[in-house]
């Protein structure tokens, strides 16, 4: 199998201050294709750093990233919006619907954007909404669904052109459990659709569905491993019922 | 278990195995049912006591089977473990422990023992999630006592975060 | 599939979107832009109307730029001359006076055929053309008409110059653009039949050859006229062109020009804040959403271009419908079609172009965002501000402390709304300041060359007697003798007027404002407009030629000079030689304080037996009423977009403040004393932003004004600032009117229940 997604030392260091902040301090990750890697770590720790940096959101210090077998830390920002189209899809904590547009038209956006013809866009939104249990809601405006179906549309957006990876930052930081759980069933099902994604998270029952755990401490990786499961624990391995 | 079984016991008369029976539907496989040798056991000791009392019933060509109903006094001691108060969890942490020995002996570094431990908690995790899935959402029994492991095991993650923080 | 197409559809996607969201913001941004721009046309329209008729009467007459005169018919080769696409004429003409009513007015006879010519084709407005069955009929050009009060069918009686008087009947009355309007331009005109000049005036000696030359490119006139100088030699009478003719006609029209581009800038710049201020606010609000169109996939430079777009087309639309509605309200009035192409670019293109640049900034903005959607806005300093430590010193009550605190703590909204409000009072003080350089002229028109208010020609008198009878009336402070000629300065081909006016001794009050009155004969004052066309410079000497004779001066002060562009030279009757100054042409007459001109006027004509020619002079002012309409209109629309920038920015302010708000009401502040919060550190503001645009407004309006006098050769020394009063006025009503804006979205936020924790 092959890299989807490669950091090199990556290291990030924001200098706005007076002292130079460093985030990320020398980052090495490979995520094969159809990993589901949870990135975990204390506040401050440099995950969303890291994340924003291998999406083009933010730019390295140094070190090198590499996506589908091209090196892309040296793009320009434009050169990384264009990538971004049809490649990386981003799900944020606060869902990040464009408020002025209807569901529809959010989930149509970047399909438009890949040169998707509009008639094949409207089709791939119809079924990604469908497949989302939003099929109804398709011209509500963000304000009028609940920030889980808000987070569920941001999700059908971000896949909406297949990309290579899916890079998600606390994507039910935001959410109640019920809506936790509705997302997580989500990331689930994609995932086993071989969906590449990283995640970026707090919550132990989100991190738990990838296969990877990935701990960050002071900017740097402190451990890097699977997740096993043995598919026989039950609640008694927690709680003791007397 | 004795009050478990007294509970069940205050519905209807049973024979050991449909006591059996009735905690695995209670709990779903959400919770390791006891073996049946566990509930004779324990129901031989609550006779003795006098909290139950048992009849034999015959069946035809089958060995005569026991049935247990609950005495008075049975009931009394019912009443009384519903009515005291109960103690919550005791977290019993081993993990603790070697977190704070371990180093000492220079056997083990601890950011090492974290990681692992964090990984282990997320394998259970993991487990939690997919027998929440595999659960009838309808069982509301099985499915509270799931989350509440997993809410248990978020604070023990919770918590290695901090020792990570301030130990490590 | 191009990227370039991909992005098109998704950014008309968003476009279409965001506008949909908020129809009624971009609905009132149209609405504004084009008001803007339909007023600004609707008015530079009108006035070049009133002031400029040339324009439309040439086209209208298609007609010629180089008008010449001569003894006898010219050449043929005039009509060869290189840049000649075609000749009227040539046409006899002879001077006649035209007896009416006891009025004697000079007139010029003009032979045209009863075939409108295609070349300078009189239109006639009222009746007929000249028609062969009916020979005594003749047509009067239309000023001249109304100067003498004709009508189609009244008759009058022409006197040659041998003293023979014919009757002549009006069959109709003409436009023409071949001259100036009488009685500004004398002599007036009148159009008959070849046979009937030749029965007026028989003697070919007595009558002269009118030519007109129409040119393929107006910019030869000059050109050509030497050419026809060069050409007849001394066949030539008098030569002159369209821009003689426009200047005769239009008057005024420096002046009007100089407030009219002030209008211009004042408009577009009140477009271009209206916009920026729409397109600025609603960034500032959408910075989250940029951030995701970028997390996207959209390039920053494709979201500025976005940006552009959307309030571009809604500042283009606005200007498109602005050029229609005012050319339409435009020709509604006038009833005419025609409206000047270049001004209306001018406004057009203006406002396209600062519109675009306004917008553009705030467009670059957006495309900057991080694409980093949820970084929270760094959050402002709490610390409290010098100012308001001073409010806690002074003890004021902590409703006002902190508001005080508010009002400077919150950069960017702080900013917008100072700013906001400060252009349009700059501006609105701008008009203010136009407003009472008009009353100035009214007030004090000696401070712009009027010193005098009636001018009285000799007509039948002589001119001592016409001295003397100025002088009895009791209305009289004082009589200047004046006389105006025309001299050919060195190396120009037109001549420039020389004005003398009373004498070095006792000389007519110019209002000098740079240099000094002249003293002596020898020394000359110059307007702004001959300096520029001589290049010369106070204290220089310039070397004029009148009828022949040289005229040498030497310049020693500047006036105010509104007339024929500013150049024109005053001198005392006595720098003149005697043959051009005696006897004076005219009398300029002062009046006393509180002398009604018209009563002396009347006083005047009755003591000499309707003999003497007494002329009113028109004050500038007078004809800029419109004017007057037109700065109401601007300080309106002003008011208004500043009123609207408040509210934006204010708005913006409040969306950042919620959460402190709440946490303010749960401190124990009754909602009372939040409003109260809130409308003080709004109103800090809004008394910078007052104050900064009126200083900024009176420092800069007499400049402006000046400016736009220097270029258009009145020359600087007319700007006045409004007074005292009316800009403390000004201000209060500014003040006023904000914080009543401002207490809106205070009470509203001040009621609404906020919760504290959500964000």
């Amino acid at each position: 199998m092959s890299a989807v997604l490669k950091a090199v030392n990556l290291v990030k260091i924001y200098s706005g201050g007076a002292l130079p902040v460093p985030a990320v301090r020398g980052v090495d990750l490979e995520v094969e294709e159809g990993e589901f890697v949870a990135v975990m770590g204390p506040s401050g720790s440099g995950k969303s750093t890291l994340v924003h940096m291998l999406g083009g959101l933010d730019t390295r210090t140094s070190g090198e990233i590499w996506l589908d077998g091209k090196r892309v830390d040296t793009l320009s920002e434009s050169a990384w919006a264009l990538l971004r189209r049809e490649k990386v899809g981003f799900v944020f904590q606060f869902f990040n619907l464009v408020a002025n547009m209807t569901v529809a038209d959010n989930v149509e956006l970047p399909a438009l954007l890949a040169g998707i013809s509009p008639k094949e866009a409207r089709e791939r939104r119809e079924s990604l909404l469908a497949a989302l249990n939003l099929g109804d809601r398709a011209d509500a405006a963000p304000a009028q669904l609940s920030g889980g179906e808000q987070q569920r549309v941001a999700l059908a957006r971000a896949l909406a052109n297949k990309p290579s990876v899916l890079l998600a930052d606390e994507p039910t930081g935001n959410l109640d459990s019920r809506n936790t759980r509705d997302v997580l069933r989500l990331l689930g099902e994609v995932h086993k659709q071989g969906q590449t994604i990283v995640m970026v998270t707090h919550d132990a029952r989100v991190a738990s569905l990838a296969d990877r755990l990935v701990s960050l401490f002071d900017g740097q990786i402190v451990d890097d491993g699977r997740i096993t499961r043995r598919r026989t624990g039950t609640a008694g391995e927690v709680i003791d019922l007397r | 278990m004795r009050p478990h079984l007294l509970a069940l016991l205050a519905k209807e008369p049973a024979h050991g195995y449909e006591l059996k029976q009735a905690l695995e539907q209670t709990f779903g496989s959400a919770y390791p049912s006891p073996n049946i040798g566990q509930i004779y056991v324990t129901l031989g000791r609550l006779e003795k006591d006098g909290l139950v009392r048992s009849v034999d019933v015959e069946q035809s060509n089958r060995p005569n089977k026991k049935v247990y109903y609950l005495t008075a006094k049975g009931r009394d001691a019912l009443t009384a473990w519903v009515e005291e108060p109960t103690e919550g969890p005791r977290v019993r942490d081993e993990f603790f422990m070697k977190l704070v020995l371990a180093p000492l002996t220079g056997i083990a570094d601890r950011m090492a023992l974290i990681s692992r431990q964090r990984r282990h908690y997320l394998s259970l995790m993991a487990d939690l999630n997919d027998l929440l899935s595999g659960t009838d959402p309808r069982d509301r029994v099985a499915g509270l006592l799931i989350e509440g492991a997993m809410l248990h095991l978020q604070a023990d993650l919770d918590w290695l975060e901090r020792c990570q923080e301030d130990l490590a | 599939m191009s990227t370039g197409m991909s992005t098109v559809r998704a950014g008309r996607r968003w476009i279409a979107a965001d506008l949909r969201a908020r129809k009624g913001q971009a609905v009132l941004t149209v609405l504004l832009v084009a008001g803007i721009v339909a007023a600004l046309i609707a008015a530079v329209t009108l006035l070049e109307d009133g002031t400029n008729p040339w324009r439309s009467l040439f086209a209208q007459t298609n007609g010629a730029h180089v008008w010449l005169y001569t003894k006898d018919r010219p050449p043929d080769e005039v009509g060869a001359i290189d840049g000649v696409t075609s000749v009227a004429g040539p046409y006899r003409s002879a001077p006649v006076t035209v007896a009416l009513g006891g009025k004697k007015e000079p007139a010029g006879l003009r032979a045209l055929p009863s075939q409108a010519p295609q070349v300078a084709r009189p239109v006639v407005t009222e009746g007929r053309w000249l028609d062969a069955s009916q020979l005594d009929g003749a047509v009067v050009e239309r000023s001249f008409a109304t100067a003498l009060r004709l009508r189609p069918g009244s008759s009058f009686t022409v006197i040659a110059l041998s003293g023979e008087r014919h009757t002549l009947y009006v069959r109709g009355i003409a436009d023409s653009a071949d001259q100036g309007f009488y009685p500004e331009w004398t002599p007036g005109l009148a159009w008959v039949l070849p046979p009937m000049l030749d029965r007026i005036e028989p003697m070919l000696g007595r009558s002269e050859w009118v030519t007109g030359l129409r040119l393929s490119d107006q910019e030869a006139a000059q050109i050509v006229s030497q050419r026809v100088v060069v050409m007849l030699e001394d066949q030539l009478q008098r030569v002159y062109t369209w821009r003689e003719v426009r200047a005769a006609m239009e008057l005024d029209n420096r002046l009007l020009g100089t407030l009219l581009a002030l209008f211009g800038v004042v408009g577009m710049v009140a477009a271009a804040l209206a916009l920026a201020n729409a397109a600025g606010g609603r960034v500032l609000g959408q910075l989250r959403d940029l951030a995701t169109l970028k997390s996207m996939g959209f390039t920053g430079g494709q979201v500025t271009l976005l940006l552009l777009a959307e309030h571009g087309a809604l500042a283009l639309l606005g200007i498109a419908l602005g050029a229609v509605t005012g050319w339409a309200g435009t020709v509604a009035v006038l009833g005419t079609t025609s409206v000047a192409p270049m001004p209306v670019l001018a406004i057009v293109g203006g406002t396209a172009l600062v519109v675009l640049a306004a917008v553009g900034l705030p467009a670059w903005r957006g495309g900057r965002t991080p694409p980093i959607p949820d970084v929270p806005a760094a959050p402002p300093r709490g610390h409290l501000s010098r100012l308001a430590r001073l409010a806690l010193l002074v003890r004021l009550p902590p409703a006002l402390v902190l508001g005080t605190r508010d009002a400077f703590t919150r950069r960017l909204p702080a900013f917008l709304t100072a700013f906001g409000l400060a252009v349009p009072m700059m501006m609105i003080t701008i008009g203010l300041g136009v407003w009472s350089t008009l009353d100035n002229f009214l007030s004090h028109p000696e401070q712009v060359g009027q010193h005098a208010s009636l001018y009285v020609r000799p007509g039948k008198l002589d001119s001592a007697q016409a001295a003397r009878i100025a002088a009895r009336d009791p209305g009289v402070r004082a009589v200047y003798p004046g006389t105006d000629v025309n001299a050919l300065a060195p190396g120009e081909a037109r001549s420039v007027r020389v004005r003398a006016l009373g004498s070095t001794t006792t000389p007519y009050p110019f209002p000098v404002v740079e240099g000094r009155m002249f003293a002596r004969p020898g020394e000359a004052l110059a307007g702004q407009g001959l300096l520029d066309l001589l290049g010369v410079r106070i204290g220089d000497r310039v070397r004029l030629t009148v009828g022949g004779s040289p005229l040498i001066v030497r310049i020693v002060g500047r006036a105010v000079e509104p007339d024929l562009d500013g150049e024109v030279l005053s001198v005392g009757l006595d720098s003149l030689a005697a043959k051009d100054a005696v006897p004076p042409e005219y009398y300029a007459l002062a009046l006393r304080p509180g002398a009604d001109p018209g009563e002396v006027r009347a006083r005047l004509l009755a003591a000499s037996g309707e003999s003497l020619d007494v002329q009113r002079v028109v004050n500038p002012a007078d004809r800029l009423s419109v004017i007057r309409v037109v700065i109401v209109a601007l300080i309106v629309v002003l008011a208004l977009i500043g009123l609207a920038n408040l509210l934006t920015a204010s708005a913006l302010g409040l969306r950042d403040h919620a959460f402190d708000l709440a946490v303010l009401k749960a401190m124990g502040l009754t909602p009372r004393q939040v409003m109260a919060t809130l409308v003080t550190g709004t109103g800090l503001l809004v008394v910078v932003g007052v104050a900064v645009g009126a200083a900024a407004g009176v420092s800069m309006v007499t400049g402006l004004i000046d400016l736009q006098g220097h270029t258009s050769g009145v020359g600087a020394g007319i700007g006045r600032t409004p007074s005292a009063l009316t800009m403390t006025l000004a201000v209060l009503v500014a003040v006023g009117a904000s914080l009543a804006v401002a207490l809106i979205p205070a009470r509203r936020a001040a009621r609404a229940q906020v919760p504290v924790t959500s964000r």
